[in-house]
């Protein structure tokens, strides 16, 4: 189990925040791009036939002389796409558990609030990039999407550009739970600019932030194996932390340029209630 | 700072690979990351290809350095070479006469010998003598200190006068062959030089203190008629200020009086005083009022009437002085016939058989030991035997002979001599003592020195002693003898009240340093007490003004200019201070957060 009861009982109360927009092909309670039936004006243009009688504007009609109709806002569905990270990277110091109780956080909170939500992860099966999970509209898919996200493995070299690519412009949320400790992680987020925003859950692991590493040591990558040769001083243990501080705020800059909320979340027990607070700070939650 | 084993200094090179240990790079180890991204970031150089890297003084470092010196330094064995008088093997020869109690001498002396103790070891064996009137040794080649100084602890000074030179003859018994031996005394030196002085291969150590000094140095009593006693009292003054001073009498341990008495500067002052005690009464006299240095010879004790008298026959040509020397010995009974006397003196004529104790005065022929040689003329008295009990009060120095027997002896103890003509000797014929006078009396002045009476009634007490019954009042150091009956043990009550049980096969009793009364009893198997004489022994008057002299010694062979040293190791510091610094090294290594390149890992 991915969520306690407790939490998934907090959950149902709450829903993801919407900047813009959403394209979507169902209807929903999140304003469209599109125009539709909802009761929220929106725009007049000429009367052509065909139209609806009752959205010609008689007042209108009566002080200018021109026939126009009403045109109202359409309410769609917000598709939620939840993107984690379970590559080599996640296997360590337990950030993979975290990354998947905080998918299933984003996921369970979409399906309370009726939202479309699918999940991906990479890296794919059999040396594909990417693996496309089910999706749900309520809370009745949930036991399948838990499911999913318990039993995705920890594998391989992970890459968020081709995932990124598909999911530009999908017209809903895409939420990444990821260490982002890829090359193109920069890319990747300026790539993920979504009309309905979206949210980048930054996980690393105390060992990650502040490592306490003495002595001369030859670092292995756990996705590619890479080797790097250090001799711990303070000099560079001080270098390290001004580096990972950065690569945070880079983070986060890059994120709110692409339009994304941002939140680094450290690792560990109540990783998913911690995340929540910090995102209910930012309203990005409501 | 000097080093046993100089050699062992090389290992500090060790110093150079701990060095370069700390230069060289170690094995890296494998630390697997999430990803090298960020660490390959970090602009700080993180490693080096080449295997080395620059000596940094870390404290760890500097602590493992000292660590190695000091383990270097423990192997090395460094050492202090400390000036001592100890050899391989040294005798601590303490005198405990009586002139050593005066001032703090003799606690001096212990306290020195004590110093010297603490450095006992195998290496420095020792053996200690007691120079008392009765030389002993304590301990021998002992490299136990600690039974050393309880040796030296258990002296103290008694009454008497010390016979160094037999002390010293003790010391150089104890000389072994594989080991140099050296003598230390510990001594104000007395007042007699020692026959064999300067003494080789001796260290002197003089105490000698002084103090103004009041001593009882005559004390003596006569029945009268009905309980009475006339006790003579003499207190010398041997500081240079008149003292009052008042001696309290005892009778039996009970007050019995007291006089009160001025003494002159360096003087002496006596009196003649009627004391209520009857013949057999002990007595006791006690200067009160006043505290001098010596406290020993502030009390003199004496059982008045002697006991019972001895009956004394005279044969050969006799003459007025012996007649008048018996008369006026008290205790004596002049007799006709020798066959009943206790004792028998031969004054002339032929030598008779020997069968009770006897005084022969220039018999025709000399007794068994004794060799006749010839005869000397006019010969002065130039050696009287220092400290016997005999000649104790007795000065010979005026004494001159017209003719002597020449005599030779090595079994008979010449009690005077000129040169090396013997005048008085002491020997045992048949098991009875014999006094032995080569010359005779009218032959000599010795009649008419105050001398004589003191010296015949000492010769006369000397012949009676170890008789039941008796009293024999000597000075400290003088042996008690003991006529054991058969089947009995004999048992002393010292002065201060101990009980001494003593061997049924000893002759005598010779623990009687400490002047006072000594009370000999005999038990028999079945337990019956038998009393036996009484032993006054008091304390020697020559000793109360506490003559120093220093000792003359001389380097032994090959000798000379050596100077002994004692060797004190550090090692059993260095390696405590070692083993401290390692454990502070691990606790900095292991405690102290980024100082450990022991520390391995704390990532988890």
């Amino acid at each position: 189990m991915l969520l306690e009861p407790r939490l998934r009982a907090r959950l149902e109360r709450l829903a993801l925040g919407v900047r813009g927009r959403v394209t979507a092909q169902w209807a929903g309670r999140h304003s469209s791009t599109r125009l539709g039936e909802s009761l929220d004006f929106a725009d007049y243009r000429p009367y052509q036939p065909g139209d609806d009688y009752r959205r010609i504007d008689h007042n209108l009609r009566a002080r200018l002389g021109v026939v126009m109709v009403r045109q109202f806002e359409a309410e769609q569905e917000l598709p939620i796409e939840v993107v984690v990270d379970l590559s080599g990277s996640m296997g360590l110091y337990g950030k993979d558990r975290s990354a998947r109780r905080l998918a299933a956080m984003v996921a369970y909170m979409g399906l309370a609030a009726g939202d479309r939500v699918r999940l991906w992860s990479i890296p794919g099966d059999g040396g594909r990039p990417d693996a496309q999970g089910p999706s749900g509209r309520h809370l009745s898919a949930w036991p399948q999407l838990e499911g999913w996200l318990e039993t995705r493995p920890v594998q391989g070299a992970g890459s968020l550009r081709h995932l990124g690519r598909r999911l530009a412009g999908s017209g809903g949320s895409v939420v990444v739970v990821s260490d982002l400790l890829m090359e193109e992680w920069s890319e990747v987020l300026d790539g993920l600019a979504s009309a309905a925003g979206g949210l980048v859950l930054h996980l690393l692991a105390h060992e990650e932030l502040d490592p306490h590493l003495a002595g001369d040591l030859e670092l292995v990558d756990a996705e590619s194996g890479q080797k790097v040769a250090i001799s711990t001083s303070e000099d560079v243990m001080r270098e390290y932390r001004r580096t990972v501080e950065e690569f945070a705020l880079a983070a986060a800059r890059r994120s709110r340029r692409a339009g994304l909320d941002y939140l680094l979340v450290q690792a560990g027990e109540g990783e998913a209630e911690r995340a929540l607070e910090g995102l209910a700070r930012r309203e990005v939650v409501r | 700072m000097r080093f046993l084993v100089p050699a062992a200094l090389g290992l500090a090179a060790l110093a150079g690979p701990l060095v370069v240990l700390y230069m060289l790079r170690s094995k890296r180890r494998t630390q697997p990351v999430a990803s090298t991204l960020l660490w390959r970031q970090v602009g700080e150089p993180v490693s080096s290809a080449v295997p080395w890297r620059p000596l940094k003084f870390t404290m760890l470092l500097l602590l493992q350095l000292l660590i190695l010196v000091l383990f270097v330094l423990s192997l090395a064995r460094p050492f202090a070479a400390e000036a001592t008088v100890l050899g391989p093997h040294t005798v601590f020869v303490l005198d405990t006469s009586g002139s050593m109690a005066m001032a703090d001498r003799f606690e001096q002396a212990r306290q020195a010998a004590l110093n010297m103790a603490m450095d006992v070891s195998d290496a420095n064996l020792a053996s200690v003598v007691e120079a008392g009137p009765d030389p002993r040794v304590l301990v021998a080649f002992s490299g136990d200190g600690e039974a050393v100084a309880e040796a030296i602890r258990s002296l103290r000074p008694g009454g008497g006068v010390e016979d160094m030179s037999t002390a010293v003859r003790l010391a150089r018994g104890l000389a072994a062959p594989d080991r140099a031996t050296t003598v230390v005394i510990f001594s104000d030196g007395g007042q007699v030089p020692l026959s064999e002085e300067p003494v080789i291969g001796a260290t002197h150590l003089i105490f000698d203190d002084r103090a103004a000094n009041l001593a009882i140095s005559g004390f003596d009593a006569e029945p009268s008629a009905e309980g009475a006693a006339r006790v003579f009292i003499q207190v010398q003054n041997h500081g240079p200020d008149d003292r009052d001073v008042t001696v309290s009498f005892e009778v039996d341990e009970l007050p019995g009086g007291s006089v009160d008495m001025t003494v002159p500067g360096l003087d002496v002052s006596r009196q003649v005083v009627p004391v209520a005690a009857g013949p057999g009464s002990t007595l006791t006299a006690r200067l009160t009022g006043t505290s001098d240095a010596l406290p020993l010879d502030d009390q003199a004790d004496l059982v008045i009437g002697g006991g019972a008298a001895r009956t004394v026959a005279v044969s050969g040509q006799g003459s007025p002085y012996l007649t008048a020397l018996l008369g006026s010995t008290p205790g004596i009974v002049l007799i006709d016939e020798p066959a009943g006397a206790d004792l028998h003196i031969v004054d002339g004529g032929p030598l008779p058989e020997i069968d009770r104790p006897t005084w022969l005065l220039r018999t025709e022929s000399t007794p068994e030991g004794l060799e006749l040689q010839g005869l000397e003329r006019n010969l002065a008295v130039t050696f009287s035997r220092p400290g016997d009990p005999v000649l104790d009060g007795v000065d010979l120095s005026e004494v001159v002979i017209a003719e002597a027997q020449a005599t030779e002896s090595i079994t008979w103890l010449p009690l005077a001599s000129s040169g090396s003509t013997p005048l008085i000797l002491l020997g045992e014929v048949n098991g009875h003592r014999v006094v032995y006078t080569t010359f005779d009396l009218v032959h000599s002045n010795l009649p008419v020195q105050v001398a004589f009476p003191i010296l015949g009634a000492n010769l006369l007490q000397w012949l009676g002693g170890g008789e039941a019954g008796s009293v024999s009042t000597e000075p400290a150091g003088a042996p008690i003898s003991l006529v054991t009956p058969t089947g009995s043990r004999a048992r002393v009550t010292l002065p201060g009240g101990e009980l001494r049980e003593v061997a049924s096969d000893a002759g005598s009793f010779l623990d009687t340093d400490q002047p006072g009364i000594y009370r000999v009893e005999y038990v028999d198997e079945s337990g019956t007490v038998t009393p036996g004489q009484v032993a006054v022994r008091r304390f020697v008057t020559t000793e109360s003004s506490g003559p120093a002299r220093e000792i003359s010694v001389a380097a032994g062979p090959g000798g000379e200019g050596e100077e002994a040293f004692l060797i004190r190791e550090w090692a059993p510091w260095v390696i405590a201070a070692a083993l401290a610094l390692m454990a502070f090294e691990w606790w900095v290594a292991h405690q102290r957060p980024g100082l450990g390149w022991r520390r391995q890992e704390v990532t988890s």
